[in-house]
Order: structure tokens, then C-alpha cells, then sequence
């Protein structure tokens, strides 16, 4: 294994940071998110971040094209994007598997979305080993692996006082060939993954689910979720997005951002109606969503155990705990 | 510049081509017809009947619309004024510039169509998306059988597609038209009443049948045909839901795992008893 002291760490990313834009788990304040590598940055490899990394292919607000509007004549333009090559550095196991999610909403079923196939491709993925689970994590109950992510370059581990890298893909192979200099080679055994706090038993949940859409739960659950959208907005891979736009003057631009299946105006037609009126029929999209139409149309659930919405929800709603209403319900 | 289904998934399906307004027909007083072109006065896309584009008037807005018909080089939009967009699209003149993106969905199964009886149901604004496929299989008359509309509206003036109803359909070989009014109004000899009710009196034998209209109109339309003896899989119809992106991903016309804009707005009643009830 191709390893390096952590205390080396920043001439490891000084170095890559010469070829690629490298993006780093940093912390700041209560927040820690994904980061371009600068000189001077403190890396963050306790637990994951705060903020998901799927805004790098995905962001909050992404420009999509201008127009120049002159009495009734519309000129409509593409900006022009330029997108370098990048590496993710330090990325977990459920955020891999919601990069997985994100790949076959957006590159599969007739379309590609370019705007997210563009940065996609341009990414080298080197993931981290978990080591110690926070409170709030489950990966492990979504089939998920906290210590190899399915579909990453690389695979690195947490040794300890070292990183451990290991190529999975010919893109890492050469991308740890290019640094090989700063690697010394080593027989390390990668630590043990300490228990998990939080489970879930998803079994025949999705299978259960197709029988549950006029079930009570649905109204019991929705009471105390204020509609707030932070669940959303954190989860790796949620990507709902609404199409908008700016005028000023006889110029603007449209614009896609992150929306929420959560809110009120969601649904809403232009005639006034809205196939989802009360919080009761948003939140059972939701957890249907996840755990039951996603796994129906791509054939594997939309939830990677990550926690971050348990972790932020500020009235305590758990997934995990919705799980166990479902599996104990009565159909 | 004509666009075909394959190219919009080679080019950003999310970015409208350039088009133009070349003609508004006042339908009725809060419908109009617009036929759209490229700038250069050619077809944006060839769509299947059934198929939807998203119109924008950048500054205003963007929405989905059914393609009502199309000509060797145009498009036409039949449009009802409720929002925002379409109450700007109500106020513009021929020569309007727009933006155009599409075609989306899956459209009507023609080929399930072809060499079928077929039983066209309309109300109001509804008729707008079955008459991209009545005039397919009026232009294509020897591929259909028989083929009868039945159609109505709140009142005379609501009717749309006047001059399809009353003068070019009924000259057609083996095509019966028949049109209702809610209510009885001064002037108007021909029928009475709400459309379920007069799909029952004309007493139809069972055959594919094509119905969009209002969500209310359609409960009760289905319920007739099922006392009738149609079969779920040739009880066709249109669904509408707020849609955004129009390629299946933003995330927002979902029936249960289906995508309006993509697995859509085409199902048969075989297909939507399977879905959650919540359109």
C-alpha cells in the first residue's frame, strides 16, 4: 500500500493542487464542507462533513443560460463553462454511493444532464476509510462498506498516524503514479471500523412500502416536521431542483437551484392545483421516494445511511426510526 | 433548422432553441392557438402526437404545453390563460420571439392505434393535446378505423377548435363528430349537457379510446366507459403535473416512480390503476 505521513499531507495536496483543482474537507466555524486545496488549509478527516459534497457537480445555484430581450425579439445564449479537472480528496463511503445516485438520476434514462456530466467527468474520486462512525450514522444498514466505496479512483485509509492509498481504476492508478515520489510502500493493514451506534433494518422495506400509501403513519409522521427542507438540503442525494430566472433591464439570466419536495408551492400547478396540499402528502413523497420509487426505478434505494439528516433536523426526525414504523406497521 | 427527438439528446436538452410566434388564433376568450417556428421559419422538432415542449418567454417564464398540431414547418400550442406566462402570452402579436425545448414524453401509442376503431374524448382546453393525434389519423386516415370525437365545453363561445369541429373533421370519411354544451344557450341546436352523460347516450361499443379534460370530467368519463365494457388498457389519457426540467430529473411531476415529463403524459388506465392516486 501507498502510504504517507498525515503531517505530510499538505505537500501531498500542494503538489496535486499543480495539475488539478483539489477539494478538501475543511472546517470552519460549525460548518465543514468540501473546499478547493489552498496553502495554509487545515483538513478535516474527523467524521464527515457537515455539507454534502454533491454541490461540486450539482450546485446550489448554477447559471444555465442568458438572453438579451430587444421590443419582441429573445436572443438566448449558453455560458460559456469552463471546468478543470479536480480531484475530491478525502470523500466517505456514503457520499460515494450517493455520487451513485446522483449518476443515474442525471446521466441515465434517455437524458444527460450536462451540466452535471461536464464537472462529472472531469473528477478523480480518492475516497477515506471511516474508522469511528458519529452517532448518527447507518451506513452500514444500507449495505454500504464505511471502509471501501464502490466506485472510487482511489481508496485511501485512515492507518492511524499515515494515510494508506490504493488504486481502483486505471484514472487512480496513474494519478498515484504521478505523485509516487511522495508515497513510501508499505504492508499496512487498514484499522477496524468501530461498531455503529445506529442501525436500520431495511429488508423488504421497499417491497412493504407499495403496500402502505394510504397507511395512517404517514399522518402520524408528518405532525411534527416543521417543512423546513434542511433534511433536503443536506442529504447527499437529494437533488430536486426548481428552474428560475433573473431580469434586469432588457437582460437576465435563468438559473437551476437545490429545491425541496417539502415545501408547499412544490407541486402546485399554474391553475392553483396541488397534488400534494398538506405536509402529510410531502413527507410520504419523501420517505416513499427514498426508500420504495427510487429503489423501483433504479434499483437501489435513495439513502446512503449518512445520518446528516437526523444529525440537523430540528424537530428529531430520524429515517431510522421511520424504518421501524414501517417495518412494525400493519398492512 | 428542424430538430429531431435524437438530436435534443445530443444538444443541452435543457436550453431552449430560438423561435418565433407566426400566428395567434383566438380559439375562445381565454384560449389561443400560437403556431411557433424557428427564426428561420422552419418546424423547431418533429414531435409524435402527444408529445410536450416547454415554451418560454425568457423574461417571464418557461412551462409545459401539449403540441395541439403541427405543419410541415410549425408548431401549434393551444393555450389557456391561468398564470402568469400565459397571461403575457395572451397580450403579445405574431412575430413574438420565444425560446422552445423539447419534444418530451412519450406521446400517444400509435402503433396500438393503427388499424383501430378509435373513440376521441375532449373537454374544454382538453381537447388540445387529443388533436395532435386526430389530426395524425386524419392525415393518415387509411392506417385507422373508425374514427368519433366527442367533445364539449362549458358554453359555444368555450369550444375549441371551432372550424376542426364544425367544417373539416365531419368531411372526413368515416368520422363522426358530436359536441355538447353545459347548459342550453340561445342560438345553439345541438347538444345538451355534460360529456360523461352523452358518451353513455350514444351508446358506443367498447374501443380504444383517447380522453383528456378536466380532472373532474375524466373521473366521471372513466366511470362511463367502465359501465360500458372498455377495457383498462385501451382507455388512454393525459396527465398533468407541474413539471421544470422536462427530461426527468429535477424531480417534481413524480407519480409514485414514474416521471410525467419522460414516462408520460400518455398512460393507459391499465398502467395508472398501478400507480399511487395522486394526480
Amino acid at each position: 500500500m501507498k502510504t504517507i505521513v498525515k503531517s505530510r499531507l499538505a505537500e501531498l495536496l500542494q503538489t496535486m493542487a499543480q495539475d488539478f483543482r483539489v477539494l478538501v474537507p475543511v472546517k470552519s466555524e460549525a460548518i465543514s464542507q468540501f473546499v478547493p486545496w489552498q496553502e495554509g488549509l487545515t483538513v478535516n478527516l474527523e467524521g464527515n462533513t457537515v455539507l454534502p459534497p454533491k454541490d461540486i457537480f450539482f450546485p446550489q445555484t448554477e447559471k444555465m443560460y442568458k438572453f438579451k430581450v430587444k421590443g419582441s425579439s429573445v436572443d438566448i445564449e449558453e455560458f460559456a463553462e469552463d471546468v478543470q479537472k479536480q480531484v475530491i480528496f478525502g470523500i466517505r463511503s456514503c457520499d460515494m454511493q450517493s455520487i451513485d445516485c446522483l449518476d443515474k438520476v442525471f446521466l441515465t434514462k434517455g437524458y444527460e444532464d450536462q451540466f452535471y456530466k461536464t464537472k462529472r467527468e472531469k473528477t478523480l474520486l480518492v475516497a477515506l476509510s471511516c474508522t469511528k462512525p458519529q452517532d448518527t450514522c447507518f451506513c452500514e444498514s444500507m449495505g454500504l462498506n464505511p471502509q471501501e466505496a464502490p466506485g472510487a479512483d482511489v481508496q485511501g485509509y485512515d492507518l492511524g498516524d499515515a494515510l494508506g492509498f490504493v488504486a481502483k481504476t486505471p484514472e487512480g492508478e496513474e494519478l498515484l503514479a504521478k505523485y509516487g515520489s511522495l508515497f513510501t510502500e508499505v504492508n499496512a493493514v487498514p484499522q477496524k471500523v468501530e461498531g455503529f451506534n445506529l442501525k436500520a433494518d431495511v429488508a423488504g422495506i421497499p417491497e412493504k412500502l407499495a403496500k402502505m400509501f394510504d397507511h395512517p403513519i404517514w399522518g402520524e409522521v408528518s405532525q411534527k416536521c416543521l417543512g423546513c427542507g434542511a433534511c433536503a438540503y443536506l442529504c447527499p442525494t437529494c437533488h430536486c431542483f426548481d428552474i428560475s430566472g433573473t431580469v434586469k433591464g432588457d437582460q437576465g439570466y435563468k438559473f437551476r437551484c437545490w429545491d425541496c419536495c417539502m415545501f408547499s408551492e412544490y407541486t402546485r400547478m399554474a391553475g392553483g392545483h396541488n397534488p400534494r396540499p398538506s405536509k402529510k402528502e410531502r413527507v410520504r413523497n419523501r420517505f416513499l421516494h427514498k426508500l420504495y420509487y427510487f429503489k423501483d426505478r433504479y434499483g437501489q434505494l435513495l439513502c446512503t445511511g449518512c445520518g446528516r439528516c437526523i444529525a440537523k433536523c430540528p424537530v428529531g426526525m430520524d429515517i431510522t426510526a421511520i424504518i421501524e414504523k414501517i417495518k412494525e406497521a400493519e398492512v | 433548422m428542424s430538430v429531431s427527438t435524437a438530436d435534443i439528446k445530443r444538444i443541452n436538452p435543457l436550453i431552449p432553441i430560438r423561435g418565433k410566434i407566426t400566428k395567434i388564433v383566438q380559439e375562445t376568450p381565454d384560449v389561443k392557438t400560437f403556431h411557433i417556428t424557428t427564426l428561420d421559419g422552419q418546424k423547431p422538432f418533429t414531435p409524435l402526437p402527444g408529445q410536450l415542449a416547454m415554451f418560454s418567454i425568457p423574461q417571464v417564464g418557461e412551462a409545459m404545453f401539449s403540441i395541439t398540431s403541427q405543419g410541415p414547418n410549425h408548431l401549434e400550442m393551444s393555450i389557456k390563460e391561468v398564470g402568469q406566462l400565459t397571461r403575457f402570452l395572451h397580450e403579445v402579436e405574431e412575430g413574438q420571439e420565444c425560446g422552445i425545448r423539447g419534444p418530451y414524453g412519450n406521446g400517444f401509442p400509435i402503433d396500438y392505434c393503427r388499424g383501430k376503431d378509435l373513440l376521441f374524448i375532449g373537454g374544454g382546453i382538453g381537447l388540445a393535446p387529443v388533436r395532435s393525434l386526430i389530426n395524425y389519423c386524419v392525415e393518415n386516415r387509411k392506417d385507422f378505423g373508425k374514427l368519433i370525437v366527442v367533445y364539449g365545453a362549458r358554453s359555444y363561445a368555450d369550444l375549441v377548435f371551432k372550424e376542426d369541429l364544425f367544417e373539416n373533421w365531419p368531411k372526413v370519411e368515416n368520422m363522426e363528430v358530436f359536441v355538447t354544451i353545459d347548459r342550453a344557450e340561445e342560438g345553439w341546436n345541438g347538444h345538451v349537457g355534460f360529456v360523461p352523460a352523452y358518451v353513455e347516450e350514444l351508446n358506443i361499443s367498447p374501443m380504444v379510446t383517447i380522453t383528456c379534460g378536466p380532472p373532474i370530467m375524466i373521473k366521471f368519463v372513466l366511470q362511463s366507459l367502465a359501465k360500458m365494457g372498455f377495457n383498462d388498457k385501451d382507455v388512454i389519457t393525459t396527465l398533468e403535473m407541474r413539471m421544470k426540467c422536462g427530461i426527468g430529473k429535477c424531480g417534481r411531476c413524480n407519480i409514485g416512480s414514474c416521471y410525467v415529463c419522460l414516462d408520460g403524459p400518455v398512460f393507459t388506465l391499465e398502467q395508472l390503476k398501478l400507480l399511487p392516486p395522486e394526480y
